[in-house]
């Protein structure tokens, strides 16, 4: 063996170690909330050795949870029967509905602001833009009285509404960068053969930007799905309630057993989880940008 | 104006107006009313004509211990959130940088948890560190590093602690990526030149890579403080003892949390409102006070 093989099989050792040190640390939580959701009664609250793996694998927290609802901490049947369904029916429809609003209008806007040129261009811009950064919690005040005049809280359209409003600015800036990237000549093409300015919008510019479009759709699915101060200041029954809203309350509220919080944790972060692992080149960009939200 | 041009100018319109509408509407108005309203003493619990008393909401609040207290307090979150983000990314950036079978997988793998609802960190934190069966007793005992397990969120002096532990694995992930990015756009040619040098790696570290990352680090500082200022659901679930309406637990009752309180459960508007600006003022001048340095540093070289 020679002495650069040595070094280099030392390093290579060192780079899995240290690999192996940073997935427990990232992976590891959420390896354990699975466990936890997945594990009979006995190996979950056995001390002080626990059970890494689960031995016999239950989904009971999971059927307990969506039939009936979770159980106390204390034992008997907490009054969450019937919470996880209408949350989970919330979050899917709000979250894929102003996903799609957000897709589409702002695909539109992109469209305008990377090709037509127009007075006040920059300015309608910049007036759109300017609080994609600021934290919109001076706004919340007082758009809580707002939508409570217009009789919108408490209902999903309502959520829908706001959520395309806070996530348009974001959209409009992917989506303008994304069609300015296209090459024009098709475009310039369509319009010598008298193509009409939606038709274009239809036929080219929406098929070629595709992949924008699922990235601009899935950072706004996955930041509904995620958001929590929307939903806890906005909603306040059951009918409107999302996910995250409906997690806090079992930790809070209802002092949920820790099986079924599991159980519930787990069903509120899977799509993400899932998106994350599956779609991430199409995260990535779309995500940094919006990064402060 | 001709037939096309006026073709153009109806679809521009039809396309923008309503957008500007929306977001005058639902953002630029609110946030003026709250301007407004932040000079008044509006308070929902008390039944009187709101008065106008100019900034008297604000220097109540200056004078005020508690909201010293809450600031201080979400500028120790911030100070020690920051360090430990920016150590841990650093140290995943340049180790991913290094090329080894998996790297994909690791890359993808680690970014998992900025992806998960907040919300749910709070409590999958809560559930790691519960004091009579959690994970983290169960694993530091197996270990050998305790006897007995610990209730680590007890103890009101180190909540906050552990409060800028679940936000640096809820965040760390930002930072890796752009520091990723920021080390993948330094020229390799420059490395090998200093390793043709015979330059050490921590020389090569120090001198070379590390003030070519600045840019990239005070991107990251500036976006991590904006967040770690404003941090509200991993508390939430972790320490805050949220319920909607209910008490908030003093001891880790950061900027966000007190503004809520203020607003939702005090109904004091005026006084959440002139709170609100205050945050956004505090957020605004680190983020001026970080992009003006990072230009400057742009112009010098």
């Amino acid at each position: 063996m020679t002495p650069s093989f040595n070094r280099h099989l030392i390093k290579r050792i060192c780079i899995y170690l240290l690999c192996a040190i940073a997935l427990l640390w990232a992976i590891g939580p959420i390896y354990w909330i699975f466990v936890s959701s997945v594990s009979t009664r006995m190996e979950l609250y056995a001390t002080p050795i626990k059970s890494w793996f689960p031995s016999e694998p239950t989904w009971e927290a999971y059927i307990r949870l969506f039939q009936g609802g979770g159980q106390y901490r204390g034992g008997n049947v907490s009054p969450t029967e019937g919470l996880m369904w209408s949350g989970l029916y919330n979050t899917l429809f709000v979250s894929i509905v102003s996903a799609l609003f957000v897709t589409f209008l702002s695909t539109n806007a992109g469209y305008v602001f990377a090709r037509m040129k127009f007075r006040g261009r920059g300015f309608i811009f910049f007036f759109l833009m300017l609080m994609m950064p600021l934290p919109l919690w001076v706004s919340i005040i007082a758009l809580f009285f707002m939508i409570s005049n217009a009789g919108l809280i408490d209902t999903l359209s309502g959520m829908i509404l706001l959520f395309i409003v806070f996530l348009l600015p974001l959209g409009i800036w992917l989506m303008s960068t994304f069609i300015r990237e296209i090459n024009p000549e098709i475009e310039e093409a369509a319009i010598v053969d008298g193509c009409s300015r939606w038709q274009l919008l239809r036929w080219i510019i929406y098929p070629l930007s595709k992949s924008g479009m699922a990235a601009v759709f899935l950072v706004s699915l996955l930041t509904v799905w995620n958001n929590f101060l929307l939903p806890l200041i906005f909603t306040r029954s059951p009918d409107s309630q999302m996910l995250t809203v409906v997690l806090s309350l079992f930790v809070g509220q209802y002092e949920v057993a820790w099986e079924d919080m599991a159980a519930a944790a787990v069903v509120t972060m899977l799509p993400p989880f899932l998106i994350a692992l599956f779609f991430q080149r199409f995260l990535i960009r779309g995500m940094t940008l919006g990064a402060v939200k | 104006m001709n037939r096309e041009t006026r073709q153009d100018f109806v679809f521009i319109g039809v396309i923008l107006v309503p957008l500007i509408i929306l977001v005058g509407i639902l953002i630029y108005l609110p946030a003026l009313d709250s301007l407004l309203t932040s000079f008044t003493n509006e308070n929902l619990r008390i039944l009187r004509p709101p008065k106008f008393i100019w900034l008297k909401n604000y220097s109540k609040l200056i004078e005020s211990s508690e909201f010293w207290t809450v600031t201080a307090r979400s500028l120790l979150v911030v100070v020690l959130t920051l360090p430990l983000e920016l150590f841990i990314s650093l140290g995943l950036a340049l180790l991913l940088t290094e090329a080894f079978p998996g790297r994909a997988m690791v890359r993808t793998l680690i970014i998992l948890p900025w992806m998960l609802p907040p919300i749910v960190n709070g409590f999958l934190w809560g559930w790691l560190l519960n004091g009579e069966y959690g994970a983290l007793n169960g694993l530091l005992y197996q270990l050998g590093f305790i006897d007995e397990y610990v209730t680590w969120l007890k103890n009101p002096d180190t909540q906050v602690l552990w409060v800028t532990v679940v936000q640096t694995w809820t965040r760390f992930a930002f930072p890796t990526i752009i520091l990723l990015a920021g080390l993948q756009s330094i020229p390799m040619d420059l490395l090998d030149a200093a390793k043709v040098d015979g330059a050490s790696s921590w020389q090569t570290f120090r001198n070379i890579i590390l003030p070519l990352l600045m840019p990239s680090i005070a991107v990251v500082l500036t976006i991590e403080f904006i967040a770690s200022l404003q941090i509200f659901d991993v508390i939430w679930t972790l320490t805050a003892g949220g319920s909607a309406g209910g008490a908030i637990n003093p001891f880790t009752k950061t900027l966000m949390l007190y503004n809520y309180e203020l607003v939702f459960r005090d109904l004091r508007i005026g006084l959440g409102a002139a709170l609100s600006y205050l945050i956004l003022f505090l957020s605004l001048g680190v983020a001026i006070v970080f992009v003006t340095r990072l230009y400057n540093q742009a112009v010098k070289t």
